[in-house]
């Protein structure tokens, strides 16, 4: 009786384990095997970071049949998960802010293409934006850079150091080159998440906001007289980019009017007849000793994906503008656009 | 409103209950939060749809929030931050073998708590949003200082309490002056070598659990196991045992504490344990018999966890009339939104009204599934003190081991953390410096700096904390009075007890 159950006990337990094996067994074929924890450089679930992350990693789990998670653990926590993994079962999704973090000299920031390798893009965020009260004197950017050229004030709410920073130092930069000396005029006013940077424009202590379609289109639609009215007044994104959005746009603002609101309808001038536009793009790092043969399967099962079809509409859905390019052609794009960013950065720094 | 309430099925309420059970377990367990389960299930959602992914969210994040208590009241570990108040005469109680009792007073406040809140969302969500966005830098900067003034309450001696907070908030500003928070992303108050470990500075829930969990162990194990082996001191007598009589002239407290964590929690950024602070302070300083209050009187409970109960309803005013999340959870709540490419803002509720009525349904389900899974199982629960010490105090240990090393989904330090502050705990205690204030200044410091800070970068004066608004006079008037009447209750007991020396 006793070994009957104990080689029930055993069949049993061996067939639990197999089960629970199995998936592992099935996806041990490449490279990349076990359990894989995606870490991205955001806390907030609610963001761009999470929901990009959340499409292709679901996407590449089903494909490559492993048990793969995003972690919203921040930038500080990311690198240190990343930098503590080589084998490849940390990887991390981040965007622009890795190497602007780095160029406006934030602690904690280091130079991603040294230190990192930096992986495939998957998808972009046209949805940076700037905002006015809906009742504010300026109607353009132009307006606003033809006030600070005239001596007016204009306070700008940003999170400093990144993306939301870039489109100020830009706005700076024209206001520069257009108004010699008129660039101290636009000054920025420090806060941190959306929703301080909204309660700012409501107590009236920012003219000029950053935003983003997904977060405040619905307050644009609200009637002048709601004390939380606000009014798009630039999308930094390129018209190539955001003409790939869908037609009907996002919640009741279409496409064409979306389009309104950026380049080369609103001119941000960098110089001579070139004018700012600035694609939030989002990609993968990986740990610099990770084992290259992960790299190629990564890029192999994205290629694989996007060429299926499924996950542009479900990007596109969310207001996404799907943009993979394998690791070798990202690594060239982003650093060549680091350094025009570079650019900027260190014209308005002099 | 009827036709989307009379499509739900089986598989929502079952949802709902299960989200409720397992928030429960998480929010008991030291270490494990309500944010921390929603965040666990959130990529659930793709799976299951919007409406049975937020009934499974909503009941997690009331169970969460409301299983905080267990360990609050049975051993002394808020088991989340908000539920630091339940400590307070929780486990007093327990230690007198009224843990049961105890519990069933916090149940029955969660319950009233969460269900006032559920009100007061359906009806007045807009307009409550409308109210909050006056709230500028300003007056958070003064309810967080309403919530400090608790400090002067609560200390036995006022001086030794109000240096005790200030230990907490020079705590609390260790690490960086986070760029999220509007700052300029540099560490201070510490050497460069710390910065690996420190730059996010200590994290709230390890420092919590290690200087009330690890102290008390600490403690309990100085005095040797031979004392509370049998389990005898926990029997309960007859006239201890819970009655709904306890609420008979607490109702104003339930009632007042339930509004001030939906109000609490419909302030963005002001965090969840504001709420359970400032109901407490209030019921001490309004109440006509206070003494009681921190020795195991049950209005301390009642204050406590109607109000942090509450803050459910009042964290997702913001979140559905502004799209901006209230608290830590309904943060993470707002990526099931996002996830399925909804957007969240002013318009949210008129344009999805169906998802609105889903969401009341799955509120309001969730609280009373919470209310009967822990009313009838908290009679087996209340055991778990009755299990000997030196079994019980190393799975104590180990759990908050496990619970700080995956706060921060598996960060080493926090692990130190924890076990520094349990140390740091029980040498405060024996020299005599009070845990309590020291822990609030530390959850509330971080805070008060940011906004205190912003209001003076946006307005650029001192005087703006006095001419803001008619808001912020209102609240210097209760910073005024909550102060006053500490002064005067410390008075008071001070002349009793000397009156009894002599």
């Amino acid at each position: 009786m006793k070994t009957s159950r104990l080689t029930f006990g055993l069949v049993g337990s061996a067939f639990m384990a197999s089960l629970a094996l199995a998936p592992i067994a099935a996806a041990a074929d490449g490279p990349l095997r076990g359990n894989v924890r995606v870490v991205i450089g955001s806390t907030s679930t609610g963001g761009d970071t999470y929901q990009n992350a959340s499409i292709v990693v679901d996407a590449l789990s089903k494909k490559l049949d492993l048990n793969m998670k995003v972690d919203a653990v921040g930038f500080s926590s990311a690198y240190r998960a990343l930098d503590r993994d080589p084998r490849g079962n940390t990887l991390m999704i981040f965007h622009d802010q890795s190497y602007l973090g780095h160029l406006y000299g934030v602690e904690g920031y280091k130079d991603p293409f040294t230190n990192y390798t930096v992986g495939p893009t998957i998808a972009i965020n046209p949805g940076n934006a700037y905002l006015v009260p809906k009742d504010s004197p300026y109607q353009s950017l132009d307006d606003i850079i033809k006030a600070a050229g005239e001596g007016k004030t204009i306070r700008v709410a940003i999170q400093p150091g990144g993306v939301s920073e870039i489109g100020y130092t830009a706005l700076k930069n024209a206001i520069r080159i257009e108004h010699p000396g008129a660039e101290d005029n636009l000054v920025a006013v420090n806060t941190g998440s959306q929703s301080d940077k909204n309660q700012l424009l409501f107590d009236d202590q920012a003219d000029l906001i950053n935003g983003s379609v997904q977060a405040n289109e619905q307050y644009t639609r609200l009637p002048e007289s709601d004390q939380k009215a606000m009014r798009f007044i630039w999308l930094t994104a390129t018209s190539e980019t955001l003409q790939q959005a869908p037609e009907n746009g996002l919640g009741q603002t279409d496409r064409a009017t979306l389009l309104e609101y950026a380049e080369p309808n609103v001119k941000v001038t960098m110089g001579g007849d070139k004018n700012f536009a600035f694609d939030k793009e989002f990609f993968f790092l990986y740990n610099k000793k990770m084992n290259p043969a992960i790299i190629k399967q990564i890029d192999d099962t994205l290629e694989e994906i996007y060429a299926e079809g499924a996950i542009q509409k479900v990007q596109k859905k969310s207001f996404f503008i799907p943009d993979f390019k394998p690791s070798s052609k990202a690594q060239s794009h982003l650093k060549e656009k680091a350094d025009r960013y570079e650019t900027i950065i260190e014209s308005i720094n002099k | 409103m009827m036709d989307v309430l009379s499509s739900l099925d089986i598989t929502f309420f079952l949802l709902t209950a299960l989200g409720a059970l397992v928030g429960i377990i998480f929010g008991a367990i030291p270490g494990m939060t309500a944010t921390m389960a929603v965040a666990v299930c959130l990529p659930l959602t793709y799976a299951l749809g919007l409406e049975h992914g937020l009934a499974l969210l909503l009941g997690l994040y009331v169970g969460g929030i409301s299983g905080g208590m267990v360990p609050a009241v049975l051993l002394n570990i808020p088991g989340t931050p908000s539920s630091i108040t339940t400590t307070f005469d929780g486990y007093p109680m327990a230690q007198r073998g009224e843990g049961e009792r105890a519990l069933r007073i916090c149940i029955v406040a969660s319950l009233v708590g969460g269900l006032i809140s559920a009100v007061v969302l359906f009806w007045f969500a807009p307009m409550l949003a409308e109210f909050s966005i006056k709230f500028s830098y300003v007056e958070k900067f003064l309810i967080i200082l309403l919530a400090l003034s608790v400090i002067a309450s609560m200390s036995s001696n006022m001086l030794v309490g109000l240096f005790s907070g200030a230990i907490g908030i020079w705590l609390s500003l260790i690490g960086t002056y986070s760029l999220s928070d509007g700052g300029n992303g540099k560490t201070r108050l510490m050497f460069d070598f710390m910065e690996p470990y420190l730059f996010e500075g200590f994290s709230l829930l390890p420092v919590l659990i290690g200087i009330f969990g690890i102290s008390t162990v600490l403690i309990e194990a100085e005095r040797g196991i031979s004392g509370g082996l049998k389990g005898t001191n926990v029997e309960v007598s007859k006239e201890k045992r819970f009655s709904l009589s306890v609420f008979k002239g607490g109702i104003t407290n339930l009632v007042r504490s339930s509004f001030i964590g939906t109000f609490v929690g419909m302030l963005p950024g002001v965090g969840g344990s504001a709420a359970s602070v400032l109901a407490y302070t209030q019921e001490k300083n309004l109440s006509r018999d206070s003494s009681q209050m921190g020795k195991g009187a049950p209005q301390g409970l009642i204050a406590s966890e109607s109000s942090n109960n509450a803050l459910t309803g009042g964290a997702l005013i913001p979140l559905l009339s502004l799209g901006i999340p209230g608290d830590s959870t309904t943060a993470v709540l707002i990526g099931a939104f996002t996830l399925q490419g909804i957007q969240v803002g002013p318009l949210f509720i008129p344009e999805n009204q169906d998802t609105w009525y889903v969401m009341m349904a799955a509120l309001v389900f969730a609280n009373f599934v919470m209310f009967f899974l822990m009313f009838y199982a908290i009679k087996h629960i209340a055991k778990v003190v009755l299990v000997p010490k030196y079994i019980l105090f190393p799975i104590i240990v180990m759990m908050c081991v496990i619970g700080a090393y995956a706060i921060n989904y598996g960060i080493m330090f926090d692990v130190w953390t924890l076990l520094i502050f349990g140390i740091i705990g029980y040498i405060i205690q024996k020299i005599g410096l009070e845990v309590a204030p020291l822990i609030i200044g530390f959850i509330l410091g971080g805070s008060a700096e940011v906004y205190f800070v912003k209001s003076l970068e946006s307005f650029g004066t001192y005087s703006i904390f006095f001419t803001k608004s008619p808001i912020a006079v209102v609240l210097w008037g209760l910073i005024a009075a909550s102060i006053a009447l500490s002064a005067f209750i410390g008075f008071k007991s001070r002349k009793r007890g000397m009156r009894n020396v002599s």
